[in-house]
C-alpha cells in the first residue's frame, strides 16, 4: 500500500477538539490511503465518534488541519457529502418508512446513486424491502444502514461502530460485508473498540485513548512491536510483584491487571518452566495459565495498563 | 475570533435549498402521516370533530352562525398544524435522532424547514376542503367566499403559524421546553384572538390586546369577508402582517435549525428570535391606534349573533349592516356625542327629553336605548314635541339597500321616524307608529337607497325618532338599528 501523502484520501493532523472542559482529541495526526480499510480502536470516550464527525463534516474541529478526499470538511460539507458514505453510530429512520423507500428516498439527494436492487440484494434486504423499518431486527437495521451509506457509491466510506450491540453471527455478516469493500477497493475507516473487528479487517490501525493515538501500523506491526513474543495470562494464589516476574528467565515484561499477570515471552516454553520453578520456591500455586499470541489488546493493555473494555 | 462570532445566530447555515429532495422529503412525510393511526386522526379527523363541536353546540347549527364560525374552525386548524403538526413534529424528530441520517446527505437546514413546510401545507389543503364540505353537507352552510379567496386565507395562514411554530421549535432545546412554549402561545390565541370566544364578547381592554395577536387578524378575516360581504383587498394589512411574520418565523428556523438535540441554542439567540413578532407589535399599536377593529368585529358579530335566537321575529338580511346596537360599553359617552335631542323649546314650548342606556336590549342584547320624557304643549298651544336625531353616513360600497329597520317598544303613544335625505330635493320618508310593551321590528322602506348616491359628498343622513302630540310622559326604547 502506497504511503505516498499525495494518494491518502483522509489527512487528519494535530486535529484538537474540546467539549466544555473535556478535551476530547488532543492533536491526532493520521492518513488513510486509497483502497485502504483503516482501524479506528479505542475504549469508549476515546474520541473515535469524534473523530469520524469531524471527517463526516458534522463537528467542527478546534484545531488541526483535515482533509477528506481533498476537501475541508467544515467548508465543503455539500461537495464532500457527495463523495463519502456515512453510517451512524445508530441510524434512526421513521418508523413507517420501508425498507426501498429509504434506499431510494436518500438515493434521490446524490447526483449519482447506486441501484436499489443491488443494493438490497448485496445488503440482504430483499425479502424485506416492503417492511417498515420498525418492524426491522437490529441486525437488518445495521445492515440498512450500511446500504444507506453506499447509496451513492461512495468513494470513501465511513463506518462508526458498525457492529456494536449485535450477536456474535451478525457480526460476522457485518464483516463479510465490510470485506466486500476492501475487494472493492473502496477506502473505508471504521470504529471499534473490538479487538477481533480491527484485527480481521483493518489494513492499518491507530489506537485511540483519551483523544491521543497511542499507535499506529498494521495490526501485526503493532502486535510484534509490543511484546515481542507470546502472551501468557497467569491468575496465581498468592499476589506477588510483576516486577519479579519480569525477572523470570524469556520474560520481557509483566503487567498486573484486576489480579491477573500477563506475562510477554520468547521463547514460551523456557518462561512457562521458570515460572513453575519460582513459584514453587515462593510456595505459591499456579490457578490458571493461557497461552497465547498477542493481540491488539494485548497492544493496548501495554501501552495503557488497562484493558479496552474498562 | 471574538467568541461572538461562533455563536449561530451570527451566520447563516450552510447548504443549499435543494427544491428536489426537499419534495421527495415532504412527499414522503405526507405518505408516512397516511400510515400513522394518530397522525391521520389529528390530521383529518379532529378539525371535523371541532367543526361538529362549533356548528353544532356553539353555532347551534343555524346555518348563518355557521358561517361566521367557519373562520375560526379552519384557523384552529391551521393553528395545530403549525404548533403541533409543524413545530412539535420538528422537535421530536430532533429528540429521535431522525434528522442526524439526513445531516449526512448533501441537504442543508434550508432543504429540511422547507420541506417540513411544504408537507404542512399540502396537508392543510385537503383538510379545509373536508372542513368546507362537511360544513356545507351537515350544516348547509352557504359559502360566501369565493375559492381563490379562500386559498389565499389558508395559504398565508398556514404560512404564518408554520413560521410561529418552527420558530418555537428553533428555540426551544428540548420537547418539555418546546410543549411549555407551545402551550402559553397556543392557549393565548385560542381564548384571545376569537378562535372560540367571539371578539365582540371580551372586555376592552382584551380586545385591544387581541389586536397583537395574529390568529385575531385571520379570524377577523375570514368573518369579515365571509359574513360580512368584505373583500380580501379590505384586509391587504393584515394578511402583509401574516406574511412577514411567517418570512420572519421561517428565517429564523432555517437560521437557528439544529439537527442534533446536543446541539442547544444560547438565551442570547432566543431573545433575538423574539424580534419575529415585530411585525404584531407594530400592527396591533397602529390598530389600536388609527384602526378601527373593535367596531368591525362588532359590525360582523351583530350580523349573526341574535340569528339562531330570533324566533318569531322578521328575519335579518345576513347582508344587512348595524348601525347601532348600543352594545358598546362607552356608550354612554357615544350618545351624547352622537344622539342629539331637540324639544320646543325654541317654540317657547316646555317639553322635555333625555337619553339613557338600559339593560337588557332586544332580544336578549345587552342594552338599548331608551328615549324618554315628557311633551308639554306651549302657552296657546295643545301640542308639543321632543325628537332626538341621529346623524349617521352611508357605509362605502354600500349595495343596494331599502331602508332601515329597527327594534322598539314603548308607550302606547304615537311615534314618529324619519330619515332626513342627503339631498333636501329626495323624499324623507315618515313611518308613524304606535309601540307595543314587548319588542316589535319596524322597517322604514327609502326608496332612493336603492339607487346609488347622486351626491357623493353628501352621504350624511339623519335619522330622526320624535314624541309628539298631545301632553304626557313618553318611553320609548330603540335597539338594533340596521341597513336592510
Amino acid at each position: 500500500m502506497s504511503n505516498d501523502p499525495n494518494s491518502a484520501v483522509v489527512r487528519v493532523e494535530g486535529l484538537r477538539k474540546r467539549y466544555g472542559d473535556l478535551e476530547a482529541l488532543r492533536g491526532i495526526t493520521f492518513e488513510i490511503q486509497a483502497g485502504e480499510v483503516f482501524g479506528l480502536l479505542g475504549p469508549n470516550g476515546a474520541g473515535k465518534t469524534t473523530t469520524i464527525e469531524i471527517l463526516e463534516g458534522l463537528r467542527q474541529p478546534d484545531g488541526g488541519t483535515v482533509m477528506v478526499c481533498g476537501m475541508d470538511p467544515g467548508r465543503e460539507q455539500t461537495a464532500l457529502k457527495e463523495q463519502i458514505g456515512a453510517q451512524l453510530q445508530a441510524t434512526v429512520l421513521p418508523d413507517k418508512i420501508r425498507v426501498e423507500e429509504a434506499l431510494a428516498l436518500f438515493a434521490s439527494f446524490y447526483h449519482t446513486s447506486a441501484s436499489i436492487e443491488m443494493l438490497l440484494e448485496r445488503f440482504g434486504l430483499t425479502e424485506k424491502r416492503r417492511a417498515f423499518f420498525e418492524k426491522l431486527s437490529g441486525g437488518q437495521k445495521q445492515r440498512l444502514a450500511l446500504a444507506l451509506a453506499m447509496v451513492n457509491n461512495p468513494e470513501l466510506v465511513l463506518l462508526d461502530e458498525p457492529t456494536v450491540g449485535l450477536d456474535a453471527q451478525l457480526r460476522r455478516d457485518i464483516y463479510a460485508l465490510i470485506e466486500r469493500f476492501r475487494e472493492e477497493r473502496r477506502t473505508t475507516l471504521l470504529t471499534t473498540h473490538y479487538i477481533e473487528e480491527a484485527e480481521r479487517l483493518c489494513d492499518r490501525v491507530a489506537i485511540l485513548d483519551h483523544g491521543q493515538v497511542i499507535a499506529l501500523g498494521t495490526p501485526r506491526e503493532l502486535v510484534l512491536h509490543s511484546g515481542q513474543g507470546t502472551r501468557l495470562e497467569v491468575s496465581l494464589a498468592k499476589p506477588v510483584s510483576p516486577d519479579r516476574l519480569k525477572q523470570l528467565d524469556a520474560v520481557s515484561d509483566c503487567r498486573e491487571v484486576n489480579g491477573r499477570y500477563f506475562l510477554h515471552a520468547q521463547p514460551a516454553a523456557v518462561a512457562v518452566a521458570a515460572l513453575v520453578r519460582f513459584l514453587e520456591a515462593e510456595g505459591n500455586a499456579l490457578l490458571d495459565l493461557h497461552i497465547a499470541p498477542p493481540t491488539l489488546e494485548d497492544v493496548f493493555v501495554e501501552m495503557t495498563g488497562r484493558r479496552m473494555e474498562d | 475570533m471574538p467568541r461572538w462570532l461562533n455563536d449561530p445566530m451570527n451566520k447563516w447555515p450552510d447548504g443549499p435549498i435543494n427544491m428536489m429532495p426537499s419534495i421527495r422529503i415532504a412527499l414522503m412525510s405526507i405518505k408516512l402521516v397516511m400510515r400513522t393511526k394518530v397522525a391521520l386522526f389529528f390530521t383529518f379527523l379532529f378539525p371535523i370533530i371541532f367543526l361538529f363541536v362549533y356548528s353544532g353546540i356553539f353555532a347551534r347549527g343555524n346555518p348563518q352562525a355557521v358561517v361566521y364560525m367557519f373562520g375560526p374552525v379552519v384557523t384552529l386548524n391551521i393553528m395545530g398544524s403549525g404548533f403541533f403538526g409543524l413545530g412539535l413534529q420538528s422537535v421530536m424528530q430532533r429528540e429521535r435522532g431522525s434528522l442526524r441520517r439526513y445531516r449526512l446527505a448533501p441537504l442543508g437546514p434550508g432543504s429540511m424547514v422547507f420541506s417540513s413546510l411544504l408537507a404542512n401545507y399540502l396537508l392543510e389543503l385537503p383538510t379545509i376542503a373536508m372542513l368546507v364540505f362537511c360544513a356545507m353537507v351537515f350544516f348547509h352552510m352557504p359559502l360566501r367566499i369565493d375559492l381563490l379567496t379562500l386559498l389565499i386565507l389558508v395559504t398565508v395562514g398556514t404560512f404564518a403559524f408554520a413560521g410561529f411554530g418552527l420558530t418555537i421549535a428553533s428555540v426551544a432545546n428540548t420537547m418539555q421546553e418546546a410543549q411549555v412554549y407551545n402551550n402559553v402561545v397556543w392557549l393565548t390565541l385560542l381564548f384571545l384572538s376569537g378562535v372560540t370566544v367571539p371578539l365582540p364578547m371580551l372586555p376592552p381592554w382584551i380586545q385591544r390586546f387581541a389586536a397583537f395577536l395574529p390568529a385575531t387578524y385571520l379570524v377577523s378575516s375570514f368573518q369579515a369577508i365571509m359574513v360580512g360581504g368584505q373583500s380580501l383587498c379590505d384586509h391587504q394589512a393584515e394578511m402583509l402582517v401574516l406574511l412577514v411574520s411567517g418570512t420572519f418565523g421561517l428565517l429564523f428556523a432555517w437560521k437557528l435549525f439544529r439537527w442534533e438535540k446536543e446541539e442547544k441554542i444560547s438565551t442570547r439567540a432566543k431573545l433575538v428570535s423574539i424580534t419575529f413578532m415585530l411585525p404584531f407589535l407594530v400592527m396591533g399599536i397602529w390598530m389600536n391606534e388609527y384602526g378601527n377593529l373593535a367596531a368591525t368585529w362588532k359590525q360582523t358579530y351583530s350580523l349573526i349573533s341574535r340569528q339562531p335566537f330570533a324566533a318569531g321575529q322578521h328575519a335579518l338580511s345576513i347582508s344587512s349592516i348595524l348601525l347601532n346596537d348600543f352594545e358598546s360599553p362607552e356608550e354612554s359617552e357615544i350618545l351624547l356625542k352622537t344622539w342629539q335631542v331637540s324639544t320646543d323649546v325654541n317654540a317657547a314650548g316646555r317639553s322635555l327629553g333625555e337619553l339613557e342606556v338600559i339593560s337588557p336590549g332586544a332580544a336578549g342584547t345587552g342594552h338599548a336605548l331608551r328615549f324618554k320624557g315628557r311633551v308639554e304643549s306651549a302657552p296657546g298651544s295643545d301640542r308639543g314635541y321632543v325628537a332626538v336625531r341621529y346623524p349617521f353616513t352611508l357605509p362605502a360600497g354600500s349595495p343596494s339597500w331599502r331602508g332601515i329597520q329597527f327594534e322598539v317598544r314603548g308607550d302606547s303613544r304615537l311615534f314618529q321616524v324619519k330619515i332626513t335625505p342627503p339631498d333636501l330635493t329626495l323624499p324623507a320618508p315618515t313611518l308613524t307608529f304606535i309601540p307595543d310593551s314587548e319588542w316589535q321590528g319596524v322597517r322604514l322602506p327609502a326608496a332612493w337607497l336603492a339607487t346609488p348616491n347622486p351626491f357623493p359628498h353628501k352621504n350624511t343622513l339623519v335619522l330622526e325618532f320624535r314624541a309628539d302630540g298631545p301632553p304626557g310622559t313618553f318611553r320609548l326604547d330603540i335597539d338594533e338599528i340596521r341597513f336592510y
